[in-house]
Formats: structure tokens, sequence, C-alpha cells
């Protein structure tokens, strides 16, 4: 009886826990470990480890303040109350999943999936706000050539945050905020498999921003985002706010991974065979499968790059029998299949829009498929080739350019699905449909730049240089986040109840994809003149290039924030939605707005695949 | 290459479509190769070794191959948006026919690709081929390079420890490179020359060249190593042979030369220095 829960009984322990007490917690736990590890912590002497006291009391603080955090927000209950033998009520897990607790949910250990949906989709949007901030801090430095009015210390932390913070952003863009809220209901769940894992995986990802923000105040990241050792060795303190933020979102992803590949393998409705699943939910689970083997890796190598800093260890020390080519194959191991975690879900949310605003079925559903399932396959066995030219093992260039360029057949065909479902329909010019035009645009010129990249000859002018980072960031942005804007338009009636500004939505599509295309050609191009990457300052010749860049990248940030302010605006007070205002086939739009707690009112049947379009019957 | 579109129906390229599509594939392949080759060519600039002839040539065959590719379906998508449009709040009606598969489309677009794929492998292990026997050249002058925070030296043979911190090099002899790190990772990078390799402490790893033009080129260092990571840029100037001996005669005795000629078999086990 959750009246009586709240109203004659003194509060109980899960109705006091929220946001608030989480930060209090988590603060006051940082600072007493802190306190405690200065006074009792034995100087650096010629006999212990040298150099790591520092590095010790750092890393002691963040772990209380992770553990902390973690306890303050209530992660902890359920598992200790099943561990004394009095496990959660219903009513209990009625409070946990939000019910009748407006607002108020948002800021708790909430289990429903829409709350966790909505809260990864603003963590997301301060995540890219954060990120591109940083961004604009970059191209306004490379505007001129000089550089210079960033210290060379202060321009490499903001390289490897920008760096570390967008990849994050991405990872969780898609699969946070669509696969978490539209997920369950498109399948025709109530809530995921495991509700309490669902919120904790969120809540991880907003325990490790601190450790983050923190590094930025102790010396900062200043080894860009893959963080190589040495160099990381050598970093300052703040190397420690990375390693902790790396390994909590590591751990989230893992969380999540297992929660979202269960719920789709266990939990769909009745009738929705495989071959009847839609292609978004095939994109999802490849994106999170991908992250279970990756992301222990990633976690992996942070540890031992936490313990030879902190603990005296020598892992990646040449001079003491380590090597820094392990650290590179662990850190690539994640970082391949990582890119691949980002783009699957993108695309696959285009080629869901792409049957509903062409009005046809999806064209060849089963190489979609075979195409999810072969990059999937394919992209755990890539990884050197980043390394082609550290010298690892020249042997292995080969046969990893074979894989490499191997990848292109099953990319070649989720692009043949969306060309094959564009011809001759009937297009319904709105922002998705547009999106899907502008990642086969923006995909085309990743991909084929990508196979200059994949061959070991033209990679030895390439490798590091200004190419690379233009080449991934037409994957990852102009495909992958295009990918995310339109899932933005097309779910925002969904998961707010209200329409997106169209006005504004289409004048923020046409700058971020202008602009974006204006500065990663510039940056292509500088990178074929020879510009290193993560200089902050560079010669003459690469001026022009590099001025086109920065025009293109501040385009960007005003497309960004027009969309922003549609946001705001739109769910403050925007137009109410239909309860399908694209008329489209799949099962989250047959349920009302708002949608209810637990999604369906009976759990559907499902007796066809959801792109009948156009089919006589 | 125009023919990666659905096999024949009956007579199905005399439909308009398809006569339009064809049209604006060829329009728009020829658009793509023609301006990436061109801006790639114009930025790359005049290479100062076969190994740069290379790389350039080959990144214009891979945008040249793949340009079809790219062309059909920027033909398919400019296609579909100057057929059916509808604007408004409402779907349009749904598309008259439901075509959801064409098992020879598909065919023809795996096959294709995959021939593409295997293409591109080719044409790169065969130039791997070339570049990985250029280090096993017993004829080439080993020169040691050495990177630190933030500059390169390089040691020379036949010579009393000379070490210079901008490379000489003599035209047309070619040159095997042992590169090593003092400190954190660098990379060894002579932009026009087109070759790369990264330098690690405590390991020596190799590239080769042979520089066929007589002028000054950039070194650059590729991969991030810290705070003047930007600044750490040095020149090498390629002279004649005699221009060469002079210089290094002129030098003075460093006795401080970390030169070791390695034996490349023992490099490629990743043998570490003294």
């Amino acid at each position: 009886m959750s009246t009586t829960l709240t109203k004659t009984h003194k509060k109980a322990l899960i109705e006091r826990l929220n946001v608030f007490t989480a930060f209090g917690l988590g603060i006051l736990s940082a600072v007493v470990a802190w306190k405690l590890s200065m006074a009792l912590l034995p100087a650096d002497s010629e006999t212990a480890p040298l150099f790591t006291r520092e590095d010790k009391i750092t890393l002691i603080s963040m772990i209380a303040w992770f553990v902390g955090f973690m306890t303050g927000i209530g992660a902890l209950i359920a598992p200790f109350r099943w561990a004394l033998g009095k496990d959660l009520s219903h009513d209990e897990n009625m409070y946990y999943a939000g019910k009748d607790l407006g607002v108020k949910r948002y800021f708790k250990f909430t289990t429903d999936h829409k709350v966790v949906g909505i809260q990864y989709l603003v963590i997301t949007m301060v995540i890219f706000g954060i990120g591109g901030i940083l961004a604009m801090l970059i191209r306004t430095n490379l505007g001129t050539p000089e550089g210079g009015w960033i210290h060379p210390q202060a321009y490499n932390s903001i390289v490897g945050t920008h760096g570390i913070i967008m990849i994050v952003g991405t990872i969780i863009m898609v699969t946070g905020p669509f696969g978490n809220y539209i997920m369950p209901i498109m399948i025709g769940a109530r809530d995921m498999a495991y509700p309490r894992l669902n919120a904790l995986s969120f809540w991880l990802i907003v325990a490790a921003s601190i450790p983050l923000i923190w590094g930025q105040f102790i010396g900062g990241i200043s080894t860009g985002w893959s963080a190589y050792n040495p160099l990381a060795g050598q970093a300052p303190l703040g190397m420690n706010g990375y390693i902790m933020f790396i390994c909590i979102f590591a751990l989230s992803t893992m969380v999540a991974g297992a929660n979202i590949t269960t719920t789709v393998v266990k939990m769909r409705a009745r009738g929705m065979t495989w071959n009847r699943t839609p292609i978004f939910i095939y994109g999802t689970v490849a994106s999170v499968a991908l992250a279970l083997p990756a992301f222990p890796v990633f976690f992996l190598s942070q540890v031992m790059s936490g313990m030879d800093r902190a603990l005296g260890t020598s892992f990646y020390d040449t001079a003491r029998g380590g090597s820094g080519w392990l650290y590179e194959n662990l850190f690539w191991l994640m970082g391949h299949p990582e890119v691949y975690v980002i783009l699957i879900p993108a695309v696959a949310a285009l080629m869901e829009m792409a049957p509903v605003f062409t009005r046809r079925p999806l064209f060849s559903f089963n190489v979609a498929v075979m195409g999810i399932a072969g990059i999937s396959g394919l992209s755990v066995l890539v990884w050197a080739h980043h390394m082609y030219m550290s010298g690892w093992a020249p042997l292995l260039n080969a046969p990893f350019m074979l894989t490499t360029e191997l990848i292109s057949i099953p990319t070649g065909m989720l692009f043949l699905v969306l060309v094959g479902t564009l011809w001759r329909g009937r297009l319904w010019m709105t922002v998705p449909l547009m999106s899907i035009m502008a990642l086969l645009w923006n995909f085309m010129i990743g991909g084929i730049t990508g196979i200059y990249l994949s061959d070991v000859p033209a990679d030895a002018f390439l490798h590091g240089s200004m190419f690379v980072t233009a080449h991934f960031h037409y994957t990852l942005m102009g495909a992958g986040l295009t990918g995310a804007l339109a899932s933005l338009v097309y779910w925002f009636p969904k998961m707010t109840g209200k329409m997106l500004n169209k006005r504004l939505s289409w004048i923020s599509f046409w700058m971020v994809q202008i602009g974006f295309n204006v500065a990663f050609i510039g940056m292509f191009i500088v990178g074929l003149q020879g510009q290193p990457r993560r200089v902050e300052a560079y010669p003459a010749i690469f001026n022009r290039g590099n001025l086109i860049t920065t025009i293109g990248a501040f385009t960007i940030m005003t497309g960004m924030l027009i969309l922003l302010h549609a946001v705001i605006s739109s769910w403050r007070n925007g137009v109410k939605a239909p309860m399908n205002p694209w008329q489209a086939k799949t099962l989250e739009w047959s349920v009302p707005n708002p949608v209810p707690l637990e999604n369906f009112a009976e759990l559907p049947v499902v007796t066809s695949d959801a792109y009948g379009y156009g089919r006589k019957n | 290459m125009t023919s990666l579109q659905t096999p024949p129906t009956n007579s199905w390229w005399k439909k308009q479509d398809i006569k339009r599509l064809l049209l604006l594939t060829v329009i728009f392949s020829v658009a793509i190769g023609y301006f990436g080759s061109t801006v790639q060519a114009w930025a790359m600039g005049t290479p100062a070794s076969e190994s740069m002839q290379n790389v350039i040539n080959l990144i214009t065959m891979f945008t040249w191959v793949s340009a079809p590719v790219a062309g059909f379906v920027a033909a398919i998508a400019v296609s579909a948006l100057l057929g059916k449009h509808h604007y408004g709040d409402n779907p349009p009606p749904e598309a008259d026919h439901a075509i959801s598969n064409s098992p020879r489309g598909n065919a023809a677009w795996i096959v294709v690709s995959a021939l593409l794929c295997l293409f591109a492998l080719v044409a790169g292990l065969v130039a791997l081929q070339d570049q990985n026997s250029q280090i096993l050249n017993s004829n080439a002058m080993r020169i040691s390079v050495t990177g630190q925070q933030w500059v390169w030296n390089f040691d020379y043979p036949n010579s009393k420890g000379v070490r210079s911190s901008v490379l000489h090099l003599p035209v047309d002899q070619p040159v095997v490179f042992n590169v090593t790190s003092k400190d954190v990772k660098h990379s060894f990078w002579i932009v026009q020359m087109g070759i790369k390799v990264d330098a690690n402490p405590g390991v020596i790893t190799q590239t080769a060249v042979t520089p066929n033009t007589i002028g000054t080129f950039d070194i650059r260092c590729a991969e991030l190593c810290g705070l003047l990571h930007a600044y750490m840029q040095n020149k090498v100037i390629v002279e004649s042979r005699a221009d060469y001996e002079a210089w290094l005669a002129s030098q003075p005795d460093t006795s401080q030369t970390t030169w070791v000629d390695k034996n490349p078999k023992a490099d490629s086990q990743g043998g570490k220095t003294a």
C-alpha cells in the first residue's frame, strides 16, 4: 500500500534518497578518504615506488566518491535487502518504478525504462553541449596558425577531454535514450528484463562524470582520448580522473549491454519472431552485444594504467619489462568494435525510418540483418589497423588489412538496404527522410576515406594526420550523429508527447549538415597536405584549410543551438502530439501519449513484420 | 562500373527512370572521381620519393574505383528526390507496389562489392610488398633516428659520431631508418616522402625510402607526445652525393653517436637497444 508507506510511517530510506543525497554522500566520502589517505599513507621513499603517493591519494578519493555516490542514490538498497532475506515488496517495487512520483522520479534511482530513457536523453544533450564547447575552443585556437591563446598543456587537455566525452556521448546517444525508452515498447514488453540494472547503468554514468571533471582541475587529460602509455604515465594527476571515468563508464556499458541483450532475447511479444523483429532492435542488440566483449578490455587496460601510476607496477613500462604495445592492443581491442557500437544503432534507426517516410517496405530485411551481423563479427578482428605504423607486428599488417577491407562488404549491404528502400518510394519530405540522404552522403565519404586508411602503404602517409580526424568525424558524426538527431525528431512525439518544432528543426538540419561538410572537407585537405593531429599550432600552408574548418565548426554550433532551443521550447509548450503522428506500424506507436507506467494494458500479439506498406492484402 | 543496379527483367533498361538513373550514375561518378582525385593531387603536392608517388597513385586509384559506387548511391538518392514528393503533416499514400526484395539485385551488389574489396586488397598487398622489400635492401644506408621530447636526432654511418637535428640525405640512395625514442612514443614522418613509423622507447622500428628529389622537406611528429608536440618538426635536406659527403666531413665529432648497424632480421623480432 503505497499510501501507508508514505503517510503513516516515518519516511522509509528509499524515499529519502535522491540525486542530492547521492552528491552529498559522494562528496563527504571523497573528502573523508582524502583526509585519511593524506594522514596515513607513507611518504614516497627509495624503498617504496617513487612519485606514486599523490596518485594513490587521488585514486582512493575518487573510488570513495564513487562508492559514496552509488550508496547515496540507493543503488545498494535492493541487493542488501535481498541479502538480508527481506526482498522488496510489490509496493516498494512500484515506488522504485516511479509510480505517482511526478517530476521527482527523474532525480531518483527509478527503474521505469521510460524515466531512464529521458534521463539518458538529457545527459546525452549535456555531454554534447560540453563536448561541443570544447570543440569550439579547439577550432578557435586553430583559426590562426600561431594558435597561442590557449596554453599547450590546456590545449592538449581540451583535445583529450573533447575526444573521450564525445566518444561516450556518441556511444550512448542512440542506445541510451531510444534503446531504453523506445526499444521495450517496440518489442511489446512492459519493462526491461532487469529494471534495477537499467537505473544502475544510468547513475553509473553520472557517477563517472565527476572524476572526469575533477581531473580537469588537477592537471587535465593531456594525452588525447587514447591515453597512450608511456605518455599517460608521465601525465599529471588529472590522468587518474580519466582512469576512474573509463572504469565506471565501462561498468555502465557492460550492465546496459547485458540488460538490453537479455530483454530483446527473452521479452519480445508473442508472435514477434526474429524475422518480424524491427531492424532497429537488431541494431541496438548488435551495438550493446559488441560492447560486452569490448568494454571489459577497456576497463582492464585502465586498471593496469592506474596500477602503473599508483602502485609502481610496469605493465606498460618498456624499461622495466612491460610494453607500450600491450596498452595499444588492449585499447584498440575496445576501440575498434566501439566505433561500430556507435554507428550500427544510428544506421539501424534510419533503416527503421526509411519505410515510414517512403511508404514502402524495407528493402531486403535479410540483407540488412546480414550486414549488421557481418559488421559486428568482423569488427572484433580489425583492431590492429590502428597500429600499422606502431612497429608492433609488421608481419600482421597484411592480415589486418584483409579483415579491415572485408568490412566494406557488410557496410555496403547497409547502403543497399537504404537505397533499395528509397528507389521508387514516395518521399515524405521530413527531417528524418533528409537525414537518410545526409547519412548516405556522409557515410559514403567516411567509408571511402576509410578504404584509403585501411591500405597500409597509404596509411604510412595518412596515419596520425588530420585526414584521420576528418575520416572518423565523417563516420561517427556525419553518419552516427545524423542518425541520432533523426531519431530525436522521429521519437520526440512519443517520448515527450509534443511535436518538435518543424521549422526550427529544418533550419538546424541544414546548418548542421552544411557546416559539417564544410568543416571536415577542409580538414581532409589539411590532412592530405600533411598536418598532424592534435597540434595546437601549424605552419602557414595549413592556414586556409583550418580557417574553412573553423568557419564550418561555428556553423554546426549555431545549428545545434537552434536545435537545443527547438527541443526545449517544444518540450515545454509544443503542439500536443497525436498517438501515431507518422502513421508508422511498429508497436511503440500503438500506445497512448503519455505512455502509461507499464506500457501495455494488454500485451500485444504480433502477426506480421512492421513494414507492410503498399501491400495489398 | 555502371552495371551495379538490379539485373535485367524484360527490357528493364528501357524504362524512363532507369535511363535517368544510369545517366546520373555516370555524371556523378565522373564528377566525384574527378573532384576527389584533383583535390587530392593538389593537396598532396610534389612527391619526393617513389614511395610517396605510390601513395598518391594508390589513393587516386581507390578514388576512381569507388567513384562509381558513390555515384550510383548518389544517383539513386537524387532520383528519389526528383521523383514523387509529399509535403505536409500527414503521410502520403502508400507506394503502389510492395517490392521488398530482389535476390538478383542483392547478389549483384554483393558480388560487385566483394570484387572491389578484392581489388583494393590486391593493390594494397602489392604496394606493401614493395615497401617491405625496401627495408631488406642490403645496399641501403642505415641512419639511426632518436625521438625525444621534442626534437629528432639523427646519427650517420661512416662517420665519427656525427649527430644532427636536420636530416641530410644523399639523393637516389636507399636509406633504412632505425627509429627509437628516449621517452614517450613519437612517430617519425617524412611528409613528402610518404613514410612513417612510430618511435617506441626501448625498441627499434624500421622504415625505408629512397629520396629522388633534391630539396628541403618536412619531418613532423605524428603521435601526440606531450606539451610541445606541435613544434616537434625538423627539416630533411636531400642533396647530391658530393654535397652530402662534404657536409658529413665538415661536421664535428660529437663522440656520442648511438648509431649501430642493426641486422634487419634481428630487428623484425623486436630487438632491444643497448
